[in-house]
């Protein structure tokens, strides 16, 4: 299934629930960073891919989509903001805690054959690309990073992330750069080839997307959707792309750059 | 689940839907669980270890649809709203797959949508003549069909639910379409339950299934406009229980020994219970399969132990119990 530059069917997807032991938890602000125990997702993981997380306590009904921020040996890492009730509770979970978590779900940014990458996000959006930045130079690539935040809070995530070459921007100046992702992308000197890795919000990735046409760059993007099932049975999760309406859970979260319409 | 208690064997929950025998009560409702989906992501074989004792698909209409605009769908308190708009592949398209899950053990009841009494039979027809022409290992056990008439997030769909006369043309049609086992699924959006249902009966349905989302609406929080992309949506989840026990209560009333599928916020064993003592035969779990994969399993098991527990041979020994004066 897998067809040259497509990222669906890439890699394996698995939705059987596995209950997972917090074994370590970072409080960064609004955000956390958790690691748990979960080999079974860990060994099958790759970059780009997400969990279905349960919410625990009353009261929550759908499973929360969080892609998986690391992945090695038996444990995986979420980096999870509050953003509502759900996320919020997550992020006070603490170590020696347990939670109901199923995946990997969705295709992975392929990596295959990429020398230079560049790996843009914006907020939360962030969360997939440590993972991303880890295998790419595990397979020897040069991969330089630029992060955008709203503000002062959003950009308490940053110290999440150990990618060597990132840069950070703010909107209101007070860490980094002043400015969006895009002053970033625009100090940069970017090598002809490069692939561009994007996560965040809709704005930024149209941004991102006519930046990397006028590169004339080639890339991939992940997606949010709100979802149900997150397992292809629901349909509540879909997004137009130039291959019609897909699943942002089953032949996304990763799609190609130039085939989403934000 | 490994910390599950063994069950107990002694207690039989088989039923008869119509002339499906079903191992257990317990069926998925319809478009929230796709087999071919599950198989792709289960490590064993699925198709074999299917958890429900009937499978209901996504709704299937002639044509393919697109379905609504996103968002589509959110949970609400102790619920689930969607509105995606019944798309589909179309029916050519849909029977053109049926191979790639033919080897599915469970019987299979195939969810019909349309806006008109010839778009649904045309559905039946297209699958009959497949099926009547298919080589034996090639197509899975479809035994009956259910008309869902009662869709709020399509024009047409609901519609039809809530209108006894175009009920009974949509039935009627279908009946002239097919032998099988007809349900028809009703809608919870009119002021008598019933009256579609009599409708229903009275044009050759053979059961009935209810009930189909509840007609709702969520604000987005920060601009107090409608949140999904079709403005309404479907709500179900544990919040609509209480008023789909009373409806299938009144159906199951209304209709004595009609087969019946009920439905609506079943996420435990105990709610299962509470549908067949409100006169269900069997019962459909929707938003509970988006809380676990193994949900079906869970609910099984909890469904034997309560059976058990309160003394009864067969679970029809508890039907209609909630009904006796
Ligand atoms: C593929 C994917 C990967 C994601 N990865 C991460 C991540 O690594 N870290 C992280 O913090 N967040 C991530 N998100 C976003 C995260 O899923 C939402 O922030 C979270 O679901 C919000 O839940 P809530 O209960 O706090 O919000 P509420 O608004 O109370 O939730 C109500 C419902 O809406 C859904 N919902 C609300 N906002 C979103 C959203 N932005 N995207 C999808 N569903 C939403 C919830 O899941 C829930 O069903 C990801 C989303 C997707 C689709
Ligand atoms: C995402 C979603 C999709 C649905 N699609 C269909 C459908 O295609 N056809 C149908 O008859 N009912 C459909 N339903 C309704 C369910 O089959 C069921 O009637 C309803 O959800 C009540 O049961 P529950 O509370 O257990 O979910 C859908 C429900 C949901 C949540
Ligand atoms: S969330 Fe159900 S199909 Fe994607």
């Amino acid at each position: 299934m897998s067809g040259s530059g497509q990222t669906h069917d890439d890699h394996r997807q698995w939705a059987e629930t596995s209950h997972c032991r917090v074994s370590a938890a970072r409080h960064l602000g609004g955000f956390a960073v958790l690691e748990l125990i979960a080999p079974r997702i860990a060994r099958r993981a790759a970059p780009g891919q997400f969990v279905m997380v349960t919410v625990p306590g009353e009261g929550y009904l759908l499973r929360r989509p969080i892609s998986l921020f690391s992945a090695e040996a038996d444990c995986i890492a979420l980096l999870v903001e509050a953003r509502g009730r759900g996320s919020e509770r997550l992020t006070r979970l603490e170590v020696g805690d347990v939670v109901d978590v199923a995946g990997p779900l969705g295709s992975a940014f392929p990596t295959q054959g990429v020398t230079n990458a560049l790996l843009v996000g914006g907020g939360i959006g962030c969360a997939p690309l440590q993972y991303l930045a880890d295998e790419l130079a595990a397979a020897g690539a040069h991969v330089t990073a630029a992060l955008g935040f709203r503000d002062f809070r959003a950009a308490r995530a940053v110290g999440a992330f150990t990618i060597e070459r990132l840069s950070v921007a703010t909107e209101d100046g007070s860490v980094g750069r002043a400015g969006t992702v895009l002053h970033l992308l625009a100090a940069l000197d970017v090598a002809p080839g490069t692939t561009v890795y994007a996560c965040g919000p809709t704005p930024m990735i149209a941004a991102v997307q006519r930046w990397t046409f006028h590169e004339g760059l080639r890339g991939y993007v992940s997606l949010e959707a709100h979802m149900a099932c997150g397992t292809g049975s629901c349909h509540g999760c879909v997004v137009d792309t130039a291959r019609g309406k897909l699943r942002v859970c089953s032949e996304g979260p990763v799609f190609r750059l130039d085939e989403v319409t934000p | 689940m490994s910390d599950r208690r063994p069950p107990a064997p002694e207690t039989d929950l088989s039923v008869r839907l119509g002339p499906v025998e079903l191992a257990h009560p317990l069926v998925d409702a319809s478009g929230t669980l796709d087999v071919l989906e599950y198989a792709r992501r289960y490590d064993g074989d699925y198709l074999a270890d299917f958890p429900y004792a009937a499978y209901v698909p996504k709704t299937v209409t002639a044509d393919p649809r697109t379905g609504n605009p996103p968002p589509r769908v959110t949970e609400t308190p102790s619920g689930v709203i969607n509105a995606i708009g019944l798309e589909n592949p179309g029916v050519h398209a849909w029977i053109a797959q049926l191979g790639e899950w033919a080897a599915l053990r469970a019987p299979v009841l195939v969810s019909v949508g349309g806006n008109s009494p010839e778009q649904y039979a045309a559905v039946i027809s297209a699958l009959e003549a497949h099926l009547a022409a298919a080589p034996p290992g090639t197509v899975p056990d479809v035994r009956g069909y259910e008309l869902n008439v009662s869709c709020p997030n399509v024009v047409g769909g609901l519609q039809i639910g809530a209108d006894p006369t175009a009920t009974a043309e949509v039935v009627g049609a279908c009946r002239a379409a097919t032998a099988r086992f007809l349900l028809t699924k009703l809608t919870p959006n009119v002021r008598d339950v019933t009256e579609a249902g009599a409708a229903a009966l009275g044009a050759g349905a053979d059961g009935l299934s209810l009930v189909n989302t509840f007609k709702a609406m969520v604000l987005d929080r920060d601009t107090l406009r409608p949140f999904l992309g079709n403005r309404t949506g479907g709500l179900c989840g544990p919040a609509i229980k209480p008023i789909a026990l009373r409806m299938v209560a009144e159906v199951a009333r209304a209709f004595p020994d009609t087969p019946l599928v009920g439905m609506g916020g079943v996420m435990t064993g105990l709610d299962a219970l509470e549908f067949i003592a409100c006169g269900a035969t069997a019962v459909a779990v929707g938003a509970a399969n988006f809380t676990s994969f193994e949900a079906p399993q869970r609910i099984l098991a909890e469904l034997r132990d309560e059976v058990a527990a309160r003394g009864f041979g067969t679970v029809g020994e508890a039907r209609g119990i909630a009904l006796r004066a």
